[in-house]
């Protein structure tokens, strides 16, 4: 079977036991390092790391945007905050340029910086890399196939004429609201605007950045339109308009939706976990629709960062390289859902049949392209939070399609 | 006339009372100025300041263009609408509803301490964890009140109650006069027990009804308690977040003003709009407050 890793990238190393940081793993022994990440990560897991380097985690779990929030007040006030953190793709730009993250080029090992290569770009500013990618984030749906079984559809859409169809039909078959879709105003809530946008065969912005979705006839407006058109069908449960990813991605592994049309594949093992979700066994990955057959779909990797404010930073790398390394990337993987970077962590996930959906991620790949080509702009979180509000109150029916997209057009206009 | 050695004495006893004065004031000043001039003044730099690199600008002073960008930004300019009616029908609900609640209260009943327990207990919850009880009644999905309502048959299909119009802004009112209503009650309740029995005995014999009472000793008698419930109802109005965050989140068709500095600074990253949208609110703030503490001082003199 061809495999994801084969497309991830060209080196793919065996195992890797090294730690990376040898020079450190005495100097560090009892050592306390603060991880700030978005995610819950096993205990176990932890402790495991503990055990082989003598360093202690405290690891600090908040929600993507209050992660966001709480990094850019410690490092506009030059304070410490954790010496690990979240870096997210969108944070390059500004992080980067702001001087706030190490470099680790000169702190990782040439092993694991090597490994991580294909996946790195996003986090690459002036040549240097700033974060070691740990979240192979892209859009796909999921489904729910017992759900699909008995309204008798025997695949998942290709096209949006399909998935309309589709969903007339769960809708017959007893699904009160057959989609799952995020449309709160928050990051989780605007990512399947961006999807739908690329899978209806468009773009957000041109090669210069300047905003191309407030035309009628362009993608990104069809995007929105066919969201709020969906609220209006009924097609996803009223609650969308207050619903944020998180949210969604419950509701689905609750049964109570039958497609999550915008989620990322490392969701697989937790829709599949019979501890967390009860329809365990019954979610399958689906290729994004599109006008004519899959859509394209856009990469949101998240990655480890050492801020430049880090009290142990050698521990940090130390704790990097020790997430990377395949063994401890796969179990995360299973526990916490972030899909692996690294080309030998997919290659083992690949070849030992660990890789849900494996199939299906492969196919999607081709069509996985970056939101903006020349890399994310300074402003996207300006242009990130405008667009939460926006889109919310069009998907409320409280603007229209136009007067939001327009707004949101001149506003990014204005900063580019 | 004192011998000079006594005033001499009596300078030095003096000047060490000053000395031992400053030396008690002094840490508090440090700490003032530390945590709370050199804050301010940081902030009130940063607002007159480019927002710099981070959004690829040239650092440096801009004198007041953040204000001016603030002040005719259109979502600035509807969140501080917004704060206004928040202001408004929360003090307005809170006036009213607390002397109602007060006066019930001042009456001698069984149960009578019970009650009062049992009215404090919004108003000792932090306000995000009223805001999360409250979104398991508004949840359009799976919340309190749709479902209640379809039950009654009131409604046939789920409502989503924040969505838009002028009622999220009435319901999140709602939810923040739950939680400081208690306050508000307990000030008009202090009042009360001020009122001397004898005013209203000596009107009982004049022939004055409970309602005359009301209108002509109660009311004019409660202003120095009005003046301060008016006051710190409408400090916790123009400050309100939590409620709103909890409940709605950033979504335009709620947000305050406080939400609109908060996801300017924080969300967006930038800090020069960001306070200069706060300067503006506690210069609101202040001037409001200054009408409230000269409205009090009328009141009680």
């Amino acid at each position: 079977m061809a495999i994801a890793a084969t497309l991830f990238a060209a080196s793919c190393g065996g195992s890797s036991s090294s730690s990376g940081s040898s020079a450190s793993s005495e100097s560090i022994r009892g050592q306390t390092i603060t991880v700030l990440v978005p995610y819950a990560m096993p205990q176990k897991l932890l402790n495991q790391f503990t055990a082989e380097t003598g360093v202690k985690v405290n690891y600090v779990v908040t929600g993507w945007d209050a992660t966001h929030n709480k990094l850019l007040v410690a490092n506009e006030a030059n304070t410490y905050i954790a010496d690990v953190a979240e870096f997210d793709w969108s944070f390059t730009g500004q992080f980067a340029g702001a001087g706030w993250v190490e470099p680790l080029d000169n702190l990782l090992s040439a092993k694991t910086l090597a490994d991580l290569k294909n996946t790195d770009a996003a986090f690459v500013s002036g040549g240097k890399t700033y974060a070691a990618c740990y979240s192979n984030d892209f859009r796909v749906s999921m489904y729910n196939k017992k759900m699909f079984a008995k309204a008798g559809i025997t695949a998942f859409p290709a096209t949006f004429d399909e998935l309309a169809t589709d969903v007339q039909k769960l809708k017959s078959s007893g699904v009160q609201y057959p989609l799952a879709i995020p449309m709160a105003a928050t990051e989780g809530g605007v990512t399947p605007w961006y999807l739908l946008t690329l899978a209806m065969g468009g773009q957000l912005f041109d090669s210069q950045n300047n905003p191309v979705f407030s035309d009628p006839n362009s993608a990104g407006y069809k995007a929105l339109q066919w969201e709020v058109d969906a609220v209006k069908n009924g097609w996803v449960s009223p609650g969308s308009v207050a619903m944020d990813d998180s949210v969604a991605l419950n509701k689905f592994t609750a049964g109570e939706n039958a497609i999550l049309l915008a989620t990322g594949p490392g969701n697989m093992p937790t829709a599949n976990d019979p501890s967390q979700s009860s329809i365990a066994g019954d979610a399958q990955i689906g290729l994004v629709p599109g006008n004519t057959g899959p859509g394209g779909s856009f990469g949101l990797p998240e990655g480890l960062s050492i801020p430049v404010t880090a009290k142990h930073k050698a521990a940090a790398a130390a704790f990097i390289e020790w997430w990377e390394r395949p063994e401890n990337a796969i179990a995360i993987y299973k526990t916490q859902g972030s899909l692996p970077c690294g080309a030998s962590s997919l290659k083992q996930l690949s070849d030992t049949g660990q890789l849900q959906g494996g199939d299906v991620i492969n196919q999607e790949l081709p069509h996985v392209g970056p939101l903006f080509p020349g890399g994310a702009p300074l402003w996207y979180a300006q242009f990130s939070s405008d667009a939460q509000g926006l889109l919310n109150a069009a998907a409320k029916g409280q603007m229209s399609v136009s007067d939001a997209l327009n707004q949101l057009s001149t506003k990014t206009a204005a900063r580019n | 006339m004192p011998k000079p050695w006594n005033r001499r004495g009596g300078d030095r006893t003096a000047r060490e009372t000053q000395i031992l004065g400053w030396l008690f004031v002094i840490p508090s000043l440090i700490a003032v100025a530390a945590l709370v001039l050199y804050p301010m003044a940081h902030g009130w730099w940063q607002s007159m300041n480019s927002g710099g690199f981070l959004f690829g600008e040239k650092p440096g002073y801009v004198g007041l263009r953040n204000y001016r960008d603030v002040i005719n930004d259109p979502v600035s300019r509807e969140a501080m609408a917004h704060t206004l009616w928040y202001v408004l029908l929360a003090v307005s609900l809170e006036l009213v509803l607390g002397i109602l609640v007060a006066v019930t209260l001042h009456r001698v009943f069984r149960g009578r301490g019970f009650v009062l327990a049992v009215l404090i207990l919004p108003w000792a919850l932090p306000s995000v964890v009223s805001g999360v009880l409250w979104k398991r009644v508004f949840d359009p999905d799976n919340g309190l009140l749709n479902s209640l309502l379809m039950q009654l048959h009131v409604i046939n299909q789920p409502h989503v109650w924040l969505a838009a119009g002028r009622g999220p802004i009435v319901y999140i009112t709602l939810v923040h006069v739950w939680g400081v209503l208690p306050l508000v009650s307990l000030i008009f309740l202090a009042g009360l027990q001020s009122i001397p029995d004898e005013v209203y005995s000596a009107s009982a014999v004049d022939g004055a009804g409970p309602w005359r009472q009301f209108r002509h000793i109660t009311l004019p008698l409660l202003r120095p308690s009005m003046a301060i419930a008016l006051t710190v109802g409408t400090l916790l109005a123009i400050s309100i977040f939590d409620e709103i965050y909890v409940l709605n989140g950033t979504a335009l068709n709620t947000r305050s003003i406080l939400i609109q500095v908060y996801n300017t600074t924080f969300a967006q990253a930038d800090f020069a709009h960001g306070t200069a949208l706060a300067f503006l609110l506690a210069a609101i703030t202040a001037v409001l407050g200054a009408l409230y503490a000269i409205a009090l001082r009328r009141s009680t003199v």
